[in-house]
């Protein structure tokens, strides 16, 4: 088994963000699911991690909860993606992105002689 | 935007919380659920594909909570809870409560009062326009009555072309009229001002206008500016009194303005006149005369002068006057000028007693704050067990904290609240106070700065109390619990802070008491000086004639002959025994003091001109004011106008001039360039008597030289009236008013006083100074008597078990009595230590409020002494009676 690693503050809600943006509209334990999934099951979520991080984008306003019939026929709440979520998930990928081009840079660099 | 959202919606979130909680459970369910299912679908079966769910979940219980604190305003919800829990726990501790906020309370109200007078009278920026650029310029010489001579108008002329660095020169000339109303005449102090004078001041009227420089000069109308405070006294704020018109001196004078608050100095100023009002003021001998010194000086720094530059000058400026003019500055007088802030000099009367008084209120903050303390100390010794239960329930050392910070707020926060209470009652009580030292006094309150003082205050008692009760460190709660949570506490360095409060408290109570012990003794004194006046019932009043503007022969005269009715009227009421006539009451300061020659007599090189108090006095005078007759011959109703001048000198004038010679037969005449702007001639005068001298001016003033001559010889000036009875005579005053007001309905009547009251009066300062330290003593020394009491209570109730034990070895209750005194007499003995030193280092301090004591005057020291410490020990006493009747059989068995 690989791993395993805590999920880094902040890193979360990008990951929520990402996964409603390709999945959809999803419920709770899918989104978990796809977050274990994605990270090869380095990474698990309980739901003391997962619901406080739900609600804190939700009061945020980047997405919206709805209570749904979910495929097998249960009763489940979905969340999906506002558009200030669209937004703010776009501007921290990129912020992401920049920072790790950044660390990679550093990083890859060999010991210099003098 | 986005921050402000999730506040709004966490804040709707603390209200409406619960009522989401259904809908959380129903979706962590089905979260549940449905990972239990994907686990079915593995394979598991369904006990173990529930249980591996469970597992993964981390405990739904833990996720409700988290989305809860999530949700929510966790830390105001807690904080919620901690008030509820405060406010339970110290109703549960009534004692403990009350005395804790009653004790704070009184130091935080005692803070408030004085601090709002300290802050209105010496701290707050002044009401004028950049009053901190404003310098108040005062002449003074040695002697008495040389304190502030105040300057002429040659004298202001130079100072103006001379310093450069007084942007402007305010200069206004305090006077006296008589202004007539419906309801009789009253004697009011103005000031003659020049047209620049509120504009150097920065001042703004609040309505109308104020003077101008048009209004300068003579052939204008009359003008009168109001004070703020005479027009809300004497019209009651009468917004319609602009452009009326008043009788002023037997004239007119139209009203145009009223000032806005402001203080002045040295005096309290009624209303303002234009120098038309008074035509001295305008007159050549007013303008020219160098040595007639009327005019009271503020100037306005300009605004890149500062005061040393300012000094300088000045000091230059008069240098170079008193070079050029020797003959108006007696060199043996030491003439001088001082440049003042103005700000600085209208709290020199008040600022060592305020300094004092703030002194001891705070003094006594630091006694009931330490008493809190020992108090708070030892209730957290005996909570340690509930502490420790809610430890092992998982709340942390800091959570602890909290909660222990929120009961202090509450405490500190009741008293504060109290403490303001007892505040407002103290402002009212010390602004009455404050106005015999402050012109300030108006602009005392209880306002924002002063409430914040007290909010800062308590605040900071709060956390110094919750930082105090040292609690144990994370780890070290499985000690205490192990140890049963009854642990025979009070560790050593807590019992050390304890005893040093206690120590603390009986030194700064022996400062308290040895302060007020001083001004006690000051004000017995006081009151014990001799008046000069062989009885004390005479009952004295002042009736102005003479119109201050038009002092006439025929005006003079006049006023002698009502007068002289009032006398035969007066005389004639049953009860009196005699009725004298004067220019002065006695007792009363005299303000007409002169330089002073004896025939024959020169003065040393470098000797001060001796000056005297101008007095006259009918035949029955000195008789009805109880005044004896040394030597010599009284008045007599030959002694009058055309006769040859004759006076009456007191003891203290016969020995300056005549030491060791019989003054009788010899001669004495007023001098100085001064006399030729009075209607006082400077002819010799033959002493015809020597009277006692009498205490003018104040019990604590110092001796003066005093000339009476017959009232019949001289102008009549203040008119004083005398009158003697052979018993209560201050019932007289209404009778004795009733006559004069008939006879003179428009002169305003000032002074109707009894020697007695004159006394009271001039006492009443220093009574109430010795009144506010002993009271602030009195209360210190009962808050250090129980926190020894309650300090050895405390160390007697946790040493039980081993005095038992003694006990039960045979030590008798004597020896356990004795060895509890002991523990006590140690700490009041050193607190006694430190106390005396403190007190004998500051009463140097105070000097200045003292009078007829030394500073360390042995008696109150030592009377300090032995109060302190019967009270201390008598404190001990209690405690230690208490260990001696510890039951040996029921400590050992509770064990």
């Amino acid at each position: 088994m690989a791993e395993k690693l805590d999920v880094k503050q902040g890193t979360l809600a990008l990951m929520i963000l990402k996964t409603l943006e390709v999945l959809g509209p999803l419920h709770g334990y899918g989104i978990n699911r796809r977050i274990e999934e994605t990270s090869k099951n380095r990474l698990t979520l309980n739901y003391g991690t997962l619901y406080p991080a739900l609600l804190k984008l939700e009061q945020e306003g980047f997405i919206t909860a709805e209570w749904r019939p979910s495929e097998n026929n249960r009763r489940a709440k979905y969340y999906a993606l506002t558009a200030a979520g669209r937004k703010q998930l776009a501007r921290e990928a990129r912020e992401w992105h920049q920072t790790a081009d950044l660390i990679a840079a550093f990083l890859g660099a060999r010991r210099e002689t003098p | 935007m986005r921050y402000l959202r999730a506040a709004l919606r966490r804040l709707a979130g603390f209200f409406t919380g619960h009522r989401q909680d259904d809908e959380l459970r129903e979706e962590l369910q089905s979260h549940l659920d449905m990972e239990t299912a994907e686990y079915i679908r593995r394979g598991m079966d369904p006990e173990a594909a529930l249980r591996q769910a469970r597992l993964s979940s981390g405990g739904l219980p833990q996720a409700a909570e988290a989305v809860r604190d999530q949700r929510g305003l966790p830390w105001l919800e807690r904080a919620a809870a901690d008030l509820r829990y405060a406010l339970r726990s110290l109703r549960h501790s009534p004692g403990f409560t009350t005395v804790v906020v009653l004790t704070l309370a009184l130091g935080i109200g005692a803070n408030t009062a004085i601090f709002s007078v300290v802050r209105g009278v010496l701290l707050k920026p002044l009401p004028h326009r950049e009053g901190n650029r404003l310098v108040y310029l005062r002449q003074s010489h040695d002697g008495p009555g040389g304190g502030n001579v105040q300057f002429s108008v040659p004298e202001v002329h130079d100072l103006r072309s001379g310093a450069k660095s007084l942007g402007g020169i305010a200069e206004y000339s305090p006077f006296f009229a008589t202004l007539e109303g419906k309801d009789g005449a009253i004697k009011i102090d103005i000031g003659l001002v020049t047209g620049n004078f509120f504009e150097v001041m920065g001042l703004s009227p609040v309505l109308g206008r104020l003077t101008l420089p048009s209004d300068d000069g003579t052939g204008v109308p009359p003008v009168m500016v109001l004070t703020h405070e005479f027009w809300m006294r004497r019209f009651g704020g009468d917004s319609s009194i602009v452009g009326k018109q008043v009788s002023l001196n037997g004239g007119s004078a139209t009203v145009i303005g009223v000032l806005q608050p402001a203080p002045f100095f040295p005096d309290k100023v009624d209303a303002f006149f234009n120098m038309v009002v008074s035509p001295h003021h305008l007159s050549a001998l007013m303008i020219q005369g160098r040595t007639h010194r009327m005019t009271e000086v503020v100037a306005r720094l300009t605004p890149t002068a500062t005061l040393a530059q300012a000094r300088a000058e000045v000091a230059a400026v008069y240098t170079r006057m008193v070079g050029e003019f020797k003959e108006s500055y007696d060199p043996g007088s030491h003439y001088r000028v001082g440049v003042i802030p103005f700000k600085e000099v209208l709290g020199e009367r008040a600022r060592l007693t305020l300094w004092l008084l703030m002194g001891a209120a705070a003094f006594v903050l630091i006694i009931s704050a330490a008493n809190v303390v020992n108090l708070t100390l030892m209730r957290g010794v005996r909570r340690e067990h509930e502490l420790v239960v809610r430890a092992a329930l998982g709340a942390g050392v800091a959570r602890l904290r909290r909660l222990l910070l929120v009961e202090n707020l509450v405490l500190t926060f009741l008293a504060g609240g109290l403490g303001v209470l007892i505040g407002i009652g103290g402002v009212g009580l010390l602004t009455a106070f404050a106005e015999r030292y402050s012109p300030r006094a108006g602009e005392i309150s209880l306002d924002g700065v002063v409430l914040g003082f007290t909010l800062t205050l308590s605040v900071a008692l709060a956390l110094l109390l919750a930082f105090v009760a040292t609690l144990p460190k994370e780890g070290s709660f499985a000690a205490w619990i192990g140890a049963g949570g009854r642990r025979m506490s009070g560790g050593l360095r807590k019992s050390r802070l304890q005893r040093g409060l206690v120590v603390a408290q009986i030194a700064v109570s022996v400062m308290l008491l040895a302060g007020a012990g001083l001004l006690t003794r000051t004000m017995i004194q006081l009151s014990q000086v001799d008046t000069g006046l062989q009885t004390e019932e005479v009952l004295t009043m002042q009736v102005s004639l003479l119109n201050p503007a038009r002092m006439t022969p025929a005006a003079d005269a006049e006023s002698k002959l009502l007068l002289d009715r009032m006398r035969q009227e007066i005389a004639g009421l049953p009860g009196v025994t005699e009725v004298g006539l004067g220019s002065h009451i006695p007792l009363g300061s005299s303000l007409l003091s002169f330089d002073l020659a004896a025939e024959g007599k020169s003065l040393a090189v470098g000797e001060a001109i001796p000056r005297g108090d101008f007095r006259t006095a009918s035949p029955e005078y000195f008789h009805a004011a109880g005044i004896p007759l040394l030597k010599g011959r009284n008045f007599s109703s030959t002694d009058r106008a055309g006769t040859e001048r004759v006076v009456i000198v007191n003891q203290t004038l016969a020995d300056r001039f005549f030491p060791g010679e019989d003054p009788l037969g010899k001669r004495i005449a007023w001098t100085g360039e001064v006399l030729k702007f009075t209607p006082i001639r400077g002819d010799w005068r033959t002493i015809v008597g020597v009277v006692g001298n009498t205490q003018d001016g104040g019990l604590d003033a110092l001796p003066r030289l005093a000339v009476y001559q017959p009232f019949a010889q001289e102008f009549t000036m203040f008119g004083g009236l005398v009158i003697r009875t052979d018993s209560n005579a201050k019932a007289l005053a209404r009778a004795a008013t009733r006559i004069v007001q008939r006879i003179a309905p428009t002169a305003p009547i000032e002074n109707v006083l009894t020697v007695k009251q004159i006394k009271d009066q001039s006492v009443a300062p220093r009574r109430l100074n010795a009144e506010l330290v002993s009271l602030f003593g009195v209360l210190a020394v009962v808050i250090a008597a129980v926190g020894i009491a309650g300090v050895l209570a405390f160390s007697v109730s946790a040493r039980t078990n081993e005095i038992g034990i003694r006990m039960s070895l045979g030590a008798d209750s004597g020896r356990v009595q004795r060895m509890v005194l002991k523990e006590g007499v140690v700490l009041v003995a050193l607190g006694l230590a430190l106390g005396v030193t403190g007190a004998f280092l500051g009463a140097q301090v105070i000097q200045g409020l003292l009078f007829g004591i030394a500073p360390r005057d042995p008696v109150t020291f030592v009377g300090v002494v032995v109060l302190m410490a019967a009270i201390g020990i008598s404190a001990c006493w209690i405690p230690a009676l208490r260990a001696a009747r510890v039951d040996p059989a029921i400590t050992m068995r509770s064990t």
